[in-house]
């Protein structure tokens, strides 16, 4: 089976973030020999007055493939875990959703577009995930972040929307590798310029501060841009910042 | 020195950063002289200052800004 899983609102201002808690559910998946996990994407959501978020509104979703036979263990495990770990104060919700058995998957992406531009309520979510027949529950506090949850699994679903947790560690700052190097250091699907061509294999790339992959076209995908450092007037590309990631 | 102006006080008590969410420097600057700062999770940073309001893990962003929730 392949499966999508989404955690919202699992933190305080004090407590170490919901992508971590993700991180951990998806090991526990596979330390348990019940499946294998892709990594996990950070989605934004809107940032509104009428919304009780703790600070930035992201939910944090990874997929995997699960054996059907550990399915119900996983859900039950994810729900104990959520309702364990949970900062005091969070309003955590998990959501699952059988990708194969997944009857309209737009209206689950549209649902989760809507959620970036528009406030969206519990009731909007838990319908939703009924007529989907998605697992959808909530572990605490008001059970608000089910609404991110759905709507991170309909991003996740889009294949174009959030940061992959966590950074690559390739190298040192303003050290060069080909794109080819690049991809194989950091198990990226592509290297993009921002306009979005696709980088030789043999592109030259010097690395940034910060090494972080996108979700673009449902592949991992590591983003430059051109630097103007060759004198022989070569086009050379630098990884983007994290203020040129920022509206991923 | 950063300028004292750069918090403006909500209608709830909190602090509003008056620069909104690209003033790179002035919220680098702001954080280098508080006291509170402590980073975010790696992955709530937005930009590559290693200490910026930005970056703070009791920034609250808003639609235009972020507010300050250091007591």
């Amino acid at each position: 089976m392949n499966i999508l899983v989404c955690i919202d609102d699992t933190d305080n201002i004090e407590s170490r973030g919901t992508g971590s808690l993700a991180s951990e559910l998806a090991d526990a998946l596979q330390n348990n020999g019940w499946g294998h996990c892709r990594p996990v994407t950070r989605h934004q959501m809107l940032l509104h007055p009428d919304i009780p978020y703790t600070s930035h509104n992201s939910s944090m979703c990874f997929t995997a493939e699960i054996r059907p036979e550990f399915m119900d263990a996983f859900t039950g495990f994810a729900q104990s875990y959520l309702q364990q770990e949970s900062a005091a104060g969070s309003d955590p919700g998990l959501c699952i959703v059988d990708r194969d058995r997944l009857m309209d998957p737009d209206t689950l992406m549209a649902f989760g577009r809507k959620a970036k531009t528009t406030v969206l309520f519990k009731v909007d979510a838990y319908q939703l995930a009924e007529r989907l027949s998605v697992h959808l529950s909530e572990h605490g506090g008001t059970g608000l972040g089910v609404i991110g949850a759905l709507a991170g699994c309909g991003l996740r679903l889009t294949g174009n929307d959030g940061r992959f947790r966590g950074k690559f560690q390739v190298g040192e700052i303003g050290e060069q590798l080909t794109v080819a190097d690049l991809m194989q250091k950091t198990g990226v699907d592509v290297v993009k310029n921002l306009e979005g061509d696709i980088l030789q294999d043999d592109a030259p790339v010097y690395i940034g501060k910060n090494v972080k992959a996108v979700l673009q076209d449902g592949r991992s995908t590591l983003l430059v841009f051109p630097e103007p450092r060759d004198e022989a007037g070569e086009i050379c590309w630098q990884t983007c910042t994290k203020q040129q990631l920022r509206g991923y | 020195m950063a300028r004292v102006d750069v918090w403006e006080q909500t209608l709830s008590g909190r602090k509003r950063f008056k620069h909104g969410q690209d003033s790179y420097g002035l919220a680098a600057e702001t954080a280098g002289q508080c006291g509170a700062f402590v980073n975010d999770d790696d992955d709530e940073a937005v930009c590559d200052d290693d200490r910026s309001c930005y970056n703070c893990r009791y920034r609250r962003w808003t639609a235009d800004s972020f507010e300050c929730l250091k007591p």
